[in-house]
This record gives structure tokens, sequence and C-alpha cells, in this order.
């Protein structure tokens, strides 16, 4: 008998580009966000990258899904191109504007089922936390909201077709503890999210063929994504507007200030680095620390 | 204060035991019986919030420590010498290690639960419906749970907090309040470092009084970052409340195993070298040689490389694998990573954002090398020497290698 064909769907957003060249900084250290350009962002990519597992070794469907605003379908076409993406959906309506997580979740739970024809998808997988808004919310409350148990940090994965289930590895960092390495198996559907350090691996003959045929497809695809976008309003999901954008969202910035200066708790000693002399006084200091200090 | 307080809420019932919401939750996390030492932060800062809010509003408000494990009934003293005036917990041995979905159930049964509350406090009566706050830790297992067990609850969450304030304020909101001014009593206003570390945003989580969208979102809560605020000291004399709770466990809540639970060494080890240097943005004009005069100076000082979060985004085109292995995750000093406490740490090219700070604040001492003697970084160090990297690295590595040669030859 053969089997039940696999759907992932993976949620993406689109960041400033914090790389060097495209990011650029106001003189207080804050981003320049008008100078700065957008992309898929890199948790977003690795998000992808899973997903392109997903295609490459089981023949997966993927689809592909943001809430913003147009220009977001920019972040939708680089996650095509890394994953061969069969749909591209861009959640886009006035009112989704000012979500907080909670409301973001609501459009991308409705997101999700209609994803691969409507079948939704047997795995959902998100990045790690965006760049920018750094929450690491809106993957987990969509989980929570799609009835899916959530698996944070994975770190490599498995699916096993024929039972319906996954068997998945996450890291977990313990501040002030040792780190982690935990095996998870729970059966489909199920919501990922992929670890910064996630990297597929593809070892078999066919899977490099596999491999090999997806990337040219994933190029060209590409080259004509808006044949595979779907951009869906507010109307068209069925979301209630109570629920999503401002109304939606218990949270509100109430105000952004700059963070004062931590009152000094060291006395700092200031030497010019053009000077040797004085640089050969701070080699002696701590050389002298480091002879003195017991051996930890 | 007294339960005779005269309440200061502005609704119909004259007792502060009547409101549906009450007390502040703190989540508590552990490590096979021992809690990590973000619980006990939180449990702290829950201390100071709440030991005003009892001066200010009502002394019928509590701070509850929230744990669940397969055998934690021995850690409840503990959590109540640390400030806890009630500790809720589930045992049970399926909840040894911590699943998502379990854990998120549990915590959801405990903060709906009436007889909870009453056994917290008396006052809590039948009209308690959530907690008022509602505390977790912003590491990997806080920051998914308070993502779900608020879309569980329906209400607010900010992450990563590093300041908190209760008080009442005038809100005026399109949304919420529907541009009229409205008072909003005992709102916890959550402080959030922005990701450059220079922006500070505050977060309220309110409900929605405006008639057409009208909406509770209770309890308000955020993740905290470890290693921000001060545990209290403990006071063996502090006595609280014990409560066990039973939780219900269905077939479907166990769907999600833990197979295996293997603890794993960094490769990199920042616990027992005496001296990490740390490199940041400031390598940015030319990051290959930059990186390999670093290096060379690590070297010479027999010290471990770390770097600053931006680092690991990997933001330069480089080919050079090398230097690519120096920019993980692994390696990033700070909040969203490794918290570390050497005898002497180096922060080259790093402008000292807060998230760095909070992740080297406790080294011994600190050397920023930094042509900006502006930086932030001026203010958390013991030395500064003012210069590019590019000049000070080469000097100063021949300087040390001198000086060791000497110390050899002596010895």
């Amino acid at each position: 008998m053969p089997v039940r064909p696999l759907n992932v769907g993976v949620i993406v957003k689109l960041e400033p580009d914090f790389s060097e060249g495209n990011v650029s900084y106001n003189p207080d250290g804050t981003l320049n966000r008008a100078e700065t350009k957008n992309i898929l962002g890199p948790h977003s990519a690795a998000a992808t990258l899973a997903a392109f597992y997903c295609k490459v070794k089981y023949d997966a469907r993927v689809a592909i899904g943001t809430m913003g605003p147009p220009i977001a379908n920019q972040a939708l076409k680089q996650a095509q191109i890394i994953s061969n993406a069969d749909e591209l959906h861009l959640y886009s309506d006035r009112i989704f504007a000012g979500a907080d997580t909670l409301a973001t979740a609501e459009v991308l739970r409705l997101g999700v089922s209609r994803m691969n024809n409507g079948l939704g998808a047997d795995i959902v997988i998100s990045g790690h936390r965006a760049s920018d808004g750094e929450t690491g919310q809106t993957g987990p409350q969509t989980a929570w909201k799609l009835g899916y148990p959530f698996i944070g940090n994975v770190i490599d994965f498995q699916i096993d077709q024929e039972n319906r289930s996954i068997h998945a590895k996450r890291f977990i960092l313990l501040y002030g503890f040792y780190d982690v390495i935990e095996e998870i198996q729970a059966p489909l559907p199920v919501f990922i999210s992929a670890d910064p350090s996630y990297k597929p691996s593809f070892d078999t003959v066919s899977e490099r063929l596999s491999l090999a045929r997806n990337l040219n497809e994933a190029r060209s695809k590409a080259e004509n994504f808006e044949k595979y976008l779907q951009v869906y309003n507010s109307e068209a999901l069925g979301a209630d507007p109570r629920f999503v954008g401002l109304p939606g969202s218990p949270t509100i910035v109430y105000k952004v200030e700059k963070i004062p200066k931590a009152k000094a708790k060291r006395r700092v000693e200031f030497i010019d680095g053009n000077d040797t002399a004085q640089l050969d006084m701070a080699a002696e200091k701590l050389l002298q620390l480091m002879t003195e200090a017991p051996i930890k | 204060m007294s339960e005779s307080t005269p309440n200061l809420e502005s609704n119909s019932d004259n007792l502060a035991g009547i409101e549906p919401y009450q007390h502040l939750y703190v989540v508590i996390e552990h490590e096979e019986g021992i809690p990590v030492p973000v619980s006990l932060e939180m449990l702290g800062e829950a201390r100071r919030l709440m030991d005003d809010f009892n001066t200010k509003y009502s002394s019928n408000e509590k701070v509850v420590a929230v744990v669940l494990g397969d055998n934690v009934r021995h850690l409840c003293e503990d959590l109540i010498k640390s400030g806890a005036d009630a500790v809720v917990y589930a045992n049970n041995p399926s909840l040894r290690y911590y699943t998502n979905l379990l854990y998120t159930k549990i915590i959801c049964q405990i903060a709906e639960d009436k007889n909870v509350a009453r056994s917290i406090s008396p006052l809590s009566s039948e009209n308690f419906k959530k907690p008022r706050y509602m505390f977790f830790s912003a590491d990997n297992t806080g920051r998914h749970l308070s993502s779900t067990v608020m879309a569980q609850l329906e209400s607010g969450l900010a992450s990563d907090i590093n300041k908190l304030v209760i008080s009442d304020l005038e809100i005026r909101h399109e949304h919420k309040t529907k541009g009229q001014v409205t008072k909003y009593e005992k709102t916890l206003e959550m402080y959030r470092p922005d990701f450059s570390g220079f922006l500070w945003t505050t977060i309220l989580c309110l409900d929605n009084r405006n008639p057409s969208i009208a909406r509770e979102y209770h309890p308000q809560s955020c993740s905290i970052i470890p290693g921000v605020f001060e545990p209290i000291a403990k006071e063996d004399e502090r006595t609280g409340t014990i409560i066990e709770f039973e939780p219900q466990i269905s077939h479907e809540d166990l769907r999600v195993k833990v197979l295996s639970r293997n603890i794993i060494k960094s490769t990199i080890d920042f616990e027992s070298c005496k001296i990490i240097v740390s490199y940041g943005r400031g390598i940015r004009d030319s990051p290959e040689e930059n990186f390999k005069l670093i290096e060379q100076f690590a070297k010479s000082l027999n010290a471990e490389i770390g770097i600053s979060l931006p680092i690991s985004k990997r933001p330069y085109q480089t080919k050079d694998q090398h230097l690519l292995s120096y920019m993980i995750p692994e390696r990033v000093i700070g909040t969203s990573g490794r918290k570390v406490s050497p005898v002497v740490y180096i922060a080259i090219g790093i402008s000292g954002a807060i998230q760095h700070l909070a992740g080297m604040k406790e080294s011994g001492f600190v050397v920023v090398i930094n042509p900006d003697a502006d930086a932030a970084f001026r203010d958390e160090c013991d030395l500064f020497i003012k210069g590019r990297m590019e000049q000070v690295l080469p000097v100063l590595t021949e300087l040390i290698k001198k000086r060791m040669l000497t110390i050899e030859k002596r010895a």
C-alpha cells in the first residue's frame, strides 16, 4: 500500500538584513530601518531548509506562508529557492497590521489550514525566533492554536511515514547547567521549530539524486514564483476581525526609550592604544592576573 | 497591613479578595530537582514587586511558585525561603522531563483552579478566574512554555524582560479604549531591551475596554532574561503554604515522548579557562585579517574565544572555514548565549549592548579594546584601551609573548 504523501507547512518572516553592507545603524546604535534591506530571516531560512529536507527525503509537498505587507512575497521567493516549495502563501490585510504574537498566530493558524490544497500540514516548521522581533513566541502559539504539539530547538529529525510519526533530536541550553540533547518521539501532526544550528544531511545516492533534481526545479520555479503565490486577505482566511491585528492583540507597546546608561560599577582606567609603554603596563597587568589566579 | 485595608479598586466590590484575577504565579524550572538560577531570580523580583503591591493595594495577593516534576516536594520549602508565599506542586512520573504539551496543560489547570486559589488565600472567592500576573524564564524551556500557556489562557505575553514595575496608568489607545483616557490599575510595565541593546520597549498587557471589542486579558505575563534579577537572600524563618495539585492527565497529553536525554559537554570550554577574549562587529573592516590578530592574541594568553550575538548571524561574506567556525551560537556571550565569569574578560570591538554585558559582568577584570571612547562598555570595564584593534593587537601580543618568555626563563 503506498504511504500517504507528507504535507509540510513552513511559516517564515521578512526581516531586516543584518549582514554587513546591508544593515545600517543610526549614530545612537539603533537600527536604521529605512536604510536597511529586508530578506528572508536566517532562522526562517533554517526552517525552510528543514522543509527542503522533507522534500528531498520524503518527496513531501511543501507550502510556505508569511503574514506581512505585499513586499513580504520577497521572503517567499527566497524560501522557494531554498526549498522547491509547491505553494507560497501571503497573508496580507491592512487589519492584520500591528498584531502581537497572539494575533499573528491567529492568522497563521488559519493560513496553515489552507496550505497544500486545503489539506493543511502534517508537520509545520518555524524558525527559532525572528532577528528583529526576537520573541520566539509566534511559532509555539501557532502550534497551540492548531492543536499540534510543539517541539522546539530541533537539530535533526526523521519521519516514519508508515507509522505517521516523527523522531526528533532537540538541543537544550540550560543556563547555569550543562547542555542537553533530547530524543523525542511524537505522532503526526506536529509543529517543530528549527534550531539555529539545524543543517540537513543527504547521505544516500538516491537522496543526492533527489537533491540535485530538487535544486534544479527550485530555481526554475522561483523564476516564476508568482505562479505559485496565493494571496489571502482577512476575508479569504475567514478571520474574525476581533482576534487579529490590533484589536486581537492583548499587548501594546506603551513606550520606547533609550536605555539609560547603568551606573558605572567599575572604575575605568583609560590608556592610549598607540602608546607602547602603556600597552606594556597592560600586558604586565594581564599576566599578573593570570599567574596569580588559582587554577579553576 | 491587614485585610481591612481600604480597597483602592474602583469597581463595586469592596473586598480586594473578590477580584477575578489575583496573585503572581512564577513557573519554576529545575534540572533533576535543582532549581535553575533564573527560577530563584524570578522569585526574588516577584517578592520585591509583591511586597510593594501588598503595601500599596492589598495584602491578600501572594507570590505563588508553581513547580512540576516526578519528585519535587522537597523543593517547596526552599522556594518559600527564596520568596514564595505559596508553592503549588504537581508530582507525576510523566512530568519527570518537560514536554511542552503536558506541561502547558498542567500549568493551565493550576492557573485556573479555584481551589488552588482558595488555598493560597482564603479571600480568593468563587470569582477567581486566573492569575493576575505570571512569570516564566526566557530560556529554551520557558520561552516556549510561556507562549503555549498564554495561547491557552488567551492572554498577552512580553518576552525577554529585564525590568518590571507595577503602577496605575492612564491609557488612551485607539483600540483598547476607543480613544478615551482610561485608568488601568495594577498594571505590569514590562521593559524589554530590543535586539540592538540600546532601546527599551515597555510592553503592557491590557484588557480591551472598548465596548465593541471588549475582552479581558489576564494574566499579564512575561518571560524574564536569566541573570538580570537578584534572588533574595534565603530566609530560614519565612513560612508559606504548600499545596499539592493532582494533575488531570489524558492519554492524548502523553503522546510526545522523551526517549532519551543526554548531557553534552560543550566543545567550547568557557568554564575552566582564566581568560576569555571576545570580539564583535568591530572586526568588520577586514574580518579575516582581524580575526587572525584576535586568534594570535588569545593564543598568547591561553584564552578561549567568545563572540557577541551579531557575529553568530555571520554578517560577513567569507569563505574562511576557520573563521566561520568561530561565528557560531555556541560561542555567544550574553543573554542569548553563555554567561561567563573568567578572571579576565577582554572585549574587542564590542560596543557593550545590555544583552552582552549581562553575560560577562561577573568577570574579575574587564579590558576593552575599542576606538570609540564613548562605547557603552566604558562603564563596565576596568581598563579601556582606546585604539583600533589592527594597531593595538599586534603590539600587545608581542609584549605579552616577550613577558611570557621572561617568566618561563625565570621558572
